[in-house]
């Protein structure tokens, strides 16, 4: 699995990239591979407000539907469209053609409690280790 | 392979499906292989080449003696005397209000010897059900019966896909021609049958926990030329659900009723007697109120269990099975409406995470396999 140093990350496995205020949104590898084969996505709609910590699109598998949450406060700027006829993307290259949105960050505070690639991987091995 | 109930239960092969990278999952209170590599790709195997599935979890119930026959006579809902050895008729298995308390396949293998295979969340509900059937009916049967509950002691192995014929004649050295749909003939401790929960031809062959091993290895061995790959309960569901072949717990209960599930071919009315049949006969003079029906959906979305279906905003009923068919590439699923509103191409909404999103009725199953 893969994690991009780049990136920051939520303890609820989505991704974030900053440039400036525009903050583009993912799931991790991780997730991707724990929810197996995606057959749809229901995206935000362009311009809505969406919170810190709270669903703003949903994925799902054959089996079942999973919340995506917002990684910071703001609002939707563009959402990928070629995932609603291809969401394979999202198994694929979850870090490139499978993000999910792109928004503008209202409150810059909030990127700092996100976790960065390493304490993301920590996580990750606390979580899978029973 | 069981410990107490209230327990997580293993396969007999669990350890073989985890060496096997199996992603586990649980199903009815046991832990198994949802899949081993993906969901779509064993579906996709299944449809187009075979797969191989450990459904062990199902229960196996034997009835034997020579009362044995005038037993399931008056407790089950088709003709049993005229069954030739050989046959499996699948069925429900009825309680007092002719509601559904399982469905089973039940096999004959001599004049007085007789399987039931029954699912494995109700393997104890129905041999105490069946249990007190006999106690009640003991006096008037007379000849002696006995019901034995094998569950633990037996494997079921599914063989489904257009090329499991060719794999099992490969692998056991029988001639599949013989075997039509719905019979089956014994083999090594147990049976081999042709029927299956794929919508797809194929086998399955149920053996002492002992043997259960050597004959999947075997049907790998036979069939790794041919494309053969293991798979899990995830794709057992979608496969099933293209096929519209019922799911217990899910498209069909205690409370609901063989003619509103549309299982009435499974049933024989004109029986002289079963458990139900009154029940049942004055709900088809009454007429039923619901019914089973498929839906397919024309705006995005994916239905799962127990969602609402609406008609102009008033509710007509719910969700029982939903997913995404990978063989058909669209969303469908099973539920329950009122009668008036379950004919083929009327538009219907599936209420998703509270907003209507359009389905129409559908004949079905959805899938039907090519004829050869």
């Amino acid at each position: 699995m893969h994690f991009p140093k780049e990136l920051r990350y939520t303890k609820t496995h989505e991704w974030a990239k900053r440039n400036g205020n525009r903050i583009t949104v993912g799931i991790s590898d991780y997730a991707q591979k724990e929810i197996s084969d995606v057959v749809f996505v229901e995206l935000p709609k362009v311009g809505n407000a969406v919170q810190q910590a709270k669903p703003a699109a949903v994925v799902e598998s054959v089996k079942a539907a999973f919340d995506i949450y917002a990684p910071v406060s703001g609002k939707v700027l563009a959402v990928d469209t070629a995932l609603e006829s291809n969401p394979a993307l999202v198994n694929q290259d979850p870090y490139g053609q499978g993000w999910f949105f792109e928004m503008e960050m209202s409150n810059p505070a909030e990127w700092d409690s996100l976790l960065t690639a390493e304490d993301y991987e920590k996580l990750l091995k606390q979580e899978t280790k029973h | 392979m069981n410990t107490a109930s209230g327990q997580i239960r293993h396969l007999p092969l669990h350890e073989k499906h985890v060496q096997k990278g199996a992603k586990l999952g649980n199903f009815g209170g046991w832990e198994v292989p949802l899949y081993y590599t993906s969901i779509l790709e064993e579906h996709e195997a299944v449809r187009r080449r075979a797969g191989l599935f450990d459904i062990s979890h199902m229960g196996e119930f034997f009835i034997s003696g020579s009362g044995a026959e005038g037993f399931l006579e008056r407790v089950l809902p088709r003709t049993i005397s005229t069954m030739p050895e050989g046959k499996a008729l699948y069925m429900p298995l009825l309680n007092d209000r002719g509601g559904i308390l399982d469905d089973i396949i039940l096999y004959r293998f001599s004049p007085a010897r007789f399987l039931m295979i029954v699912n494995a969340a109700n393997i104890e509900k129905d041999f105490r059900w069946l249990k007190s059937c006999g106690d009640q009916l003991a006096d008037s049967i007379k000849s002696p019966f006995k019901l034995e509950n094998q569950s633990d002691e037996r494997g079921l192995l599914a063989l489904q896909g257009p090329l499991s014929a060719a794999i099992v004649e490969k692998a056991f050295g029988i001639k599949s021609s013989g075997l039509g749909y719905y019979h089956f003939q014994p083999w090594q401790s147990g049976m081999i049958a042709r029927t299956g929960y794929t919508g797809e031809d194929g086998f399955e062959v149920m053996v002492d926990l002992k043997e259960l091993r050597e004959v999947w290895e075997r049907l790998f061995k036979a069939g790794a030329d041919l494309g053969l790959v293991s798979v899990g309960f995830g794709t057992r569901d979608t496969l099933r659900l293209e096929a519209a072949m019922l799911l217990y717990g899910h498209d069909m209960d205690e409370d609901i009723s063989p003619l509103e599930a549309g299982i009435r071919w499974a049933i024989e009315l004109d029986k002289p007697s079963f458990i139900g049949k009154e029940s049942l006969l004055a709900q088809q003079k009454e007429g039923i109120k619901r019914k089973l029906i498929g839906f397919e959906m024309i705006d995005r979305g994916i239905p799962r269990q127990d969602f609402l279906i609406e008609k102009n905003g008033a509710l007509i009923g719910h969700v029982t099975s939903g997913s995404f068919a990978p063989t058909l590439q669209k969303n469908i699923g099973l539920g329950y409406i009122a009668v008036e509103e379950a004919n083929p191409g009327n538009e219907i909404d599936i209420i998703i995470r509270g907003k209507p999103v359009k389905a129409k009725v559908v004949k079905i199953p959805f899938y039907k396999r090519p004829k050869n």
